[in-house]
């Protein structure tokens, strides 16, 4: 309660002050975040370290939660965006964000751009302009229980395993009387994260020049995955999530229903605390092609109109410095010097985040691509669960997405 | 002259039924005030901006009527999520009335712990759309669900209520239908008002109970029940809550309800020109079907004092 008041006095006096001339007595920066709980806390923390540093800043966490992009979009609409925050849309907002270029270059010996993944930056690059610096970042994992596979006597998961080999294994933890399954699939996936399962198989939702989905979206290479996720729904591999029923996979995995749950670093903290042994492997293959996986990267942005540009900089640089990347426990470390340093590269558990970072950096996602994909999104989302409802027939279920799509692609 | 000797006493005439007027718009300026900038304001704002492209970020344009020609002429989605509203209204209101006022019927003639009963029906009216949404969820649920667990006392394999696309619709509309306590309380507030003495009348004449109700009871309980036919009309064609929360529109599209649509295309796609387009389609709709109803109703509405069947412009 104390801590409010001091906030709201804070803001109250920089607005009271803003048109003053005189000396200020704090500079607020607004920054918005969606994160709640645990990461929230973290970034509470960071900014803290920033105040330390600054004195007379006073950063105003902003967390949004769930209805993030309801309420950025507002505050942008009403004209005061906050002045750093997280972004994840950039096709939808970098008209009013600050590119970062020229100030990545300036400050290089500092930020030393190398330490950080080219396969992270690329997410925050909208027609070859950089709009956001990386902050934590999270690649998808298989997680196993090893308690179960032990019971039923199944080999765990090794590296470069495929998604026959996922099957074969999931097959046999299935136990109609108590509800138990081998893997889980999911009716309503997020189709950002999905995309990783085509190009995986060779495939993406939309060309490169972001023109095109007939024979990307609905090729056969991408139906294929569709129908093999219908098919081991079918054959009681893995059992269906988020069809007319919200428990998540997580629940599930948490509860000893599932062996195996494909996940991110999101899921770990409740996976830790859920108390049984636990391993991470790599996303399966298939075939002999490799695995890529969707990258889910917190990156801070600028608004263009920010009132303190100078200090929003400064803030952004500091989340993304090894000092506050060290502290986010709740994602990965988006400088490999970091992630060195703690070990976690070497890691049984963290190893196979990591690794697959390596191969991920040549496809770009697909919303970056073109400006309406939200739209194409849609229609794509209902192709997948049209497939998992039926359990199949994917090729029909995504020509119709695609042909309801095309108008949006002029 | 005679002019400007009375001005003085109209000015003073006026004067006074002014400040007596005052007094009055006084008292309802909280409304008019409430009306004109929260209401009427942004009514004509969004009517404006419905012949934008409006992006929340970014340059808004001038496009005349090309939302509403895109809208009509080539997004099927606008079509299909009308349709299913349509279908919602045309089981969702009779059902909402007939129920409403069978419950009323009961509740007015109760002899025990009627005021039990009445809060009874109406508490689910005063549950926030959420709660009722969780609670529903829990019913609905396909392993765990409430409804399900009843179904497999009597040895009925229950089905995927929220997960099978021709039944979600039917969920969604018990749902809603749970609500009706309002209605019900409009139309119990129409029956205690209906004088005594008419059924007395009727009674001592020997009318039997059938004609009683169908001369007496539903001819007086008219308006009422033309008020509660067009609030539900209103009330279905707005349906959002309970999709956007409890199916989210799914599965496949099937409970994607036209004001969620609407919905998706002002806060999902951030296309307020297009979403503010799609609002005022549905008042038109709304308003369009309002006025059918009231054209139709003087057919069966009587309202107090009125003589029908006569000479009707005496």
């Amino acid at each position: 309660m104390r801590k409010n008041t001091t906030v709201i006095a804070g803001s109250l006096a920089a607005f009271l002050l803003a048109g003053s001339v005189s000396a200020r007595a704090e500079e607020v920066l607004r920054f918005a975040t969606w994160d709640s709980d645990e990461s929230l806390a973290i970034q509470q923390a960071i900014a803290k370290k920033f105040e330390e540093k600054h004195p007379g800043v006073k950063v105003q966490v902003e967390p949004y939660a769930d209805g993030y992009d309801q309420k950025l979009v507002a505050a942008f609409g009403a004209g005061s965006p906050p002045d750093v925050m997280y972004m994840w849309n950039f096709p939808q907002y970098y008209t009013s964000l600050m590119p970062l270029d020229d100030l990545i270059a300036r400050d290089a010996a500092e930020i030393k751009p190398d330490d950080i993944p080219q396969g992270l930056m690329n997410t925050t690059r909208v027609e070859g302009k950089t709009y956001g610096m990386p902050s934590g970042f999270t690649t998808q994992v298989v997680f196993y229980n090893k308690d179960m596979f032990k019971a039923a006597g199944v080999e765990e998961p090794k590296e470069g395993w495929t998604w026959d080999d996922l099957r074969a294994k999931a097959a046999k933890f299935r136990d109609k009387d108590n509800k138990v399954y081998g893997f889980a699939v999911d009716a309503k996936p997020d189709p950002y994260d999905f995309e990783q399962f085509l190009w995986s198989n060779g495939t993406k939702y939309i060309s490169d020049d972001g023109k095109t989905i007939d024979g990307y979206m609905n090729s056969d290479a991408a139906a294929e995955v569709l129908d093999m996720f219908g098919d081991m729904a079918r054959k009681e591999e893995a059992a269906t999530l988020h069809l007319g029923d919200d428990t998540s996979g997580d629940t599930l995995f948490k509860g000893g229903k599932i062996a195996m749950f494909q996940s991110a670093m999101w899921s770990k903290a409740g996976i830790d605390a859920a108390g049984f042994g636990y391993g991470v492997a790599p996303l399966p293959k298939f075939g002999d092609k490799p695995a890529h996986s969707a990258l889910g990267v917190s990156a801070m942005s600028i608004a263009k109109d920010a009132k303190q540009p100078d200090l929003a900089w400064e803030f952004v640089k500091f989340f993304s410095s090894p000092e506050a990347v060290a502290m986010r426990t709740n994602d990965l470390p988006v400088r490999t010097s970091v992630a060195e340093e703690k070990g976690m590269t070497s890691d049984p558990v963290y190893k196979p985040f990591f690794d697959i970072l390596a191969t991920s950096d040549i496809e770009t996602h697909a919303f970056l691509k073109n400006r309406n994909w939200g739209k194409v999104q849609d229609n794509l989302a209902r192709a997948i669960e049209a497939t998992m409802i039926d359990q199949g027939n994917a090729k029909a279920h995504l020509d119709d997405a695609v042909k309801r799509s095309q108008r949006f692609l002029k | 002259m005679t002019i400007a000797a009375t001005a003085p006493a109209v000015v003073q005439k006026r004067r006074s039924a002014f400040s007596r007027h005052l007094t009055a718009y006084l008292f309802i300026s909280p409304w008019i005030l409430g009306f004109l900038f929260f209401t009427l304001g942004p009514l004509l704002f969004s009517l404006t901006m419905s012949f934008h492209d409006w992006p929340v970020v970014g340059e808004r344009t001038f496009v005349g009527f090309d939302n509403y020609r895109t809208m009509l002429l080539e997004d099927p989605q606008f079509w299909e999520s009308l349709w299913i509203t349509v279908k919602f209204a045309a089981i969702y209101v009779p059902f909402n009335i007939v129920m409403s006022f069978l419950i009323a019927l009961m509740l007015h003639h109760a002899t025990f712990a009627s005021g039990f009963f009445r809060t009874a029906f109406y508490l689910p009216s005063v549950i926030s759309g959420v709660a009722l949404v969780t609670i529903w969820s829990w019913i609905y649920s396909r392993e765990y669900g409430l409804l399900n667990f009843m179904l497999s006392l009597v040895g009925v394999d229950g089905p995927n209520w929220l997960g099978d696309p021709g039944l979600a619709i039917v969920a969604i509309i018990i749902a809603s239908l749970w609500g009706f306590g309002g209605t019900m309380l409009i139309l119990l507030t129409g029956l205690k008002a209906i004088p005594k003495e008419l059924y007395e009348a009727a009674t001592v004449s020997g009318v039997p109970g059938w004609a009683q109700m169908l001369f007496i009871t539903l001819p007086m309980l008219g308006p009422m029940l033309l008020f509660t036919f067009i609030t539900s009309i209103i009330a279905a064609f707005q349906q959002l809550t309970i999709a956007l929360l409890m199916t989210k529109g799914g599965p496949l599209g099937s409970t994607y309800f036209f004001a969620m649509y609407i919905y998706d295309n002002a806060f999902k796609y951030f296309d307020m020109g297009y979403a503010a387009a799609g609002s005022w389609v549905m008042f038109l709709i709304v308003l369009v079907l309002s006025l059918l109803v009231m054209r139709w109703s003087s057919a069966w509405v009587y309202y107090e004092g009125e003589v029908k069947g006569g000479d009707r412009n005496a």
